[in-house]
């Protein structure tokens, strides 16, 4: 679809809602509900503090070692001729003893900026730029400024908005975090009082759950027949719940219905089963937590066919101390996105209907620290009040949005990073509900108003 | 005149001692009365949510009649914390302890032949109080209603409750 038709298309999608509101297909239906515009969302929480001069600037070691080398090492998602020199981002080259020497095959043969819209220069616009302040203001579309780790975001979160306004149900959204830390498992509802855990989106952390904790502690746990053994458990259960009915206090679950428990626990289950024949859907290239993460999440997406799903990665916060491991993961994470799209055509139900988000939580300081690794290349953290953290950029490909459309630049900045929630609300048909809540930061839009 | 003067002191006199005695006769009027008392379920003073830890700890403790090690402990931990639904999360726990050869159960026959003892027991083991009449005999009804009840199924109901989620 060109520019103007959008527009176009856009404009008169807008019109239409002010004299014909859109019943949802969940039956929900308000002056504010317009027609959705993919009915599957997918959002890349990418991937632990992304310079752009790595990432959409394709500058390799230029601008940040001091060496006259260039090129795209995201090559799944940005179009561009990789480096041709000091290749270290890759898998390790064993014969010749150089690391990161071999690059990783693309898996998508048209990067997905041409299949959908970039926006390459994206504002993190507030706060501090911290993983969890950075994941928070993307999954709720305002900035935590005055909030601490340990505490669910204070904005509802958007799979609030969805399951409040759309009707989503529990097993719709789910939040695949790449592991426990960072607060990730509070990500899920806010602490806003007329959102919260009535309305929360699931959260698994698959590493931790298919990893050795959930080895331990959830492997081979027992299937209960359900007419003969399950149904008495929940009868008595709910004798005993009767009896305890104190205001708000019970186990703190997120009201999936009996139908979703069951099926979680079977997609447990299955995905054990699968981590122990060895027969999960990784990414060809699986070796750190991000790419494992990415292959749980598809078949997450495979089991429940989630209305939203967000996923977010972190081995590029590497880059701490080790440049050489930041390029190899910031390569992988493409390697893993591109994955991800390739894996969404493949589920018959998602294939075409599915539109992909992906946004780096918050960029990196420009000027390195003095750690140096075994190439010699100087380590780079994500500090307060440098400018270059707050550079990030947007790209989101699928239905009803424009292949191969830039929107901004280097010089004409254009988006921000509490954008997405905005964006996802108008993609199911709830963006003006979601606004009028007025809990976005001010600075948030719709990234399709942008264009 | 004189003893006109004497007569109407005598009658003014005993006017007076009559409205004493009156007055000595009125009746008292007790009022008996009861202190307002609030009654409150048995388990209302359980307002606080066990923290994952104290659960877990407890929880083994119940179903294994020992302490658990810390790495298991800390293992637990972030097997429960990975998944966001905590009835979820604990369901799978205590299915996969409850398939642990370990397990220390009681026997079916023991709740059969004594079905108030058994539900006594294990009111008090995760619970941590008596039940209520009422609930005895919804718990004994319960039990002697159904042959196939077996102490697992009691047990998991117990361990999965709201109730043993709060201290």
């Amino acid at each position: 679809m060109k520019r103007r038709s959008f527009i176009k298309n856009s404009t008169l999608a807008s019109a239409g809602t002010i004299s014909m509101p859109y019943i949802l297909p969940s039956g929900i239906m308000g002056m504010t509900t317009t027609p959705p515009l993919s009915e599957y969302v997918v959002f890349v929480l990418f991937a632990g503090g992304v310079r752009q001069q790595e990432a959409v600037l394709q500058r390799y070691l230029a601008e940040g070692q001091n060496e006259n080398v260039e090129g795209n090492i995201m090559y799944n998602m940005l179009a561009g001729a990789p480096p041709d020199d000091k290749i270290a981002y890759g898998q390790d080259d064993t014969v010749n003893n150089i690391i990161g020497g071999i690059p990783i095959d693309p898996i998508l043969q048209t990067p997905l900026d041409q299949i959908g819209t970039l926006f390459p220069e994206v504002r993190f616009s507030k706060g501090g730029a911290g993983h969890f302040s950075g994941l928070s203001t993307g999954v709720s579309g305002n900035y935590s400024t005055t909030q601490g780790l340990k505490s669910r975001p204070a904005a509802p979160t958007i799979f609030e908005y969805l399951r409040r306004h759309a009707g989503f149900k529990a097993t719709d959204c789910w939040f695949v975090g790449v592991g426990i830390t960072g607060s990730r498992p509070l990500l899920n509802y806010s602490a806003n009082e007329a959102y919260g855990r009535m309305y929360g989106g699931n959260f698994i952390a698959p590493t931790v759950t298919f990893g050795s904790p959930g080895m331990q502690h959830f492997m081979n746990f027992k299937n209960y027949h359900p007419d003969t053994e399950w149904n008495k458990i929940l009868e008595m259960r709910e004798f005993l719940n009767q009896n305890f009915r104190n205001e708000g206090l019970e186990i703190s679950h997120l009201y999936n219905d009996l139908e979703e428990e069951d099926s979680i626990k079977e997609f447990v289950k299955k995905t054990f089963e699968k981590v122990n024949s060895g027969s999960l859907t990784l990414p060809p290239v699986n070796d750190n937590g991000d790419l494992k993460t990415i292959g749980y999440a598809v078949e997450l997406l495979n089991w429940f066919k989630p209305k939203l799903t967000v996923v977010d990665m972190s081995n590029i916060d590497v880059c701490h101390g080790n440049y050489t491991a930041y390029l190899k993961n910031l390569h992988r994470g493409d390697h893993g996105v591109g994955f991800l799209w390739r894996e969404i055509q493949r589920i018959p139900e998602m294939a075409g209907k599915t539109t992909l988000i992906v946004m780096p939580e918050h960029g990196r300081d420009l000027e390195p620290n003095p750690i140096m690794d075994d190439n010699d290349w100087f380590a780079y953290d994500h500090s307060g009040n440098n400018e270059n953290t707050r550079r990030i950029f947007s790209l989101m490909a699928g239905p009803n949005i424009d292949a191969g459309l830039r929107v901004g630049g280097v010089n004409n900045p254009i988006g921000d990073a509490s954008d997405i929630v905005p964006t996802i609300a108008e993609l199911f048909g709830i963006k003006d509900t979601v606004i009028n809540k007025g809990l976005l930061d001010p600075s948030s839009r719709s990234l399709f108003d942008r264009i | 005149m004189n003893m006109q003067t004497s007569g109407r002191t005598t009658i003014k006199l005993f006017g007076l001692i009559l409205m004493i005695l009156f007055a000595a006769c009125e009746k008292e009027y007790y009022v008996y009365d009861i202190n307002d008392v609030d009654i409150t379920p048995l388990n209302s003073y359980k307002d606080k949510p066990k923290t994952h830890s104290q659960y877990i700890s407890i929880l083994y403790a119940n179903m294994f009649q020992t302490a658990i090690g810390p790495n298991q402990m800390l293992q637990a931990l972030k097997a429960i914390e990975s998944i966001g639904d905590k009835q979820v999360a604990y369901d799978i726990l205590v299915s996969k302890y409850m398939n642990d050869p370990n397990v220390k159960l009681p026997s079916n026959e023991s709740m059969r032949s004594d079905p108030e003892g058994f539900i006594r027991d294990t009111y008090k083991r995760f619970l941590v109080r008596q039940p209520t009449e009422a609930e005895l005999q919804w718990m004994i009804n319960y039990i002697e209603s159904r042959p196939s009840l077996t102490t697992e199924l009691v047990y998991f109901s117990f361990a999965t409750s709201n109730e043993h989620a709060h201290y």
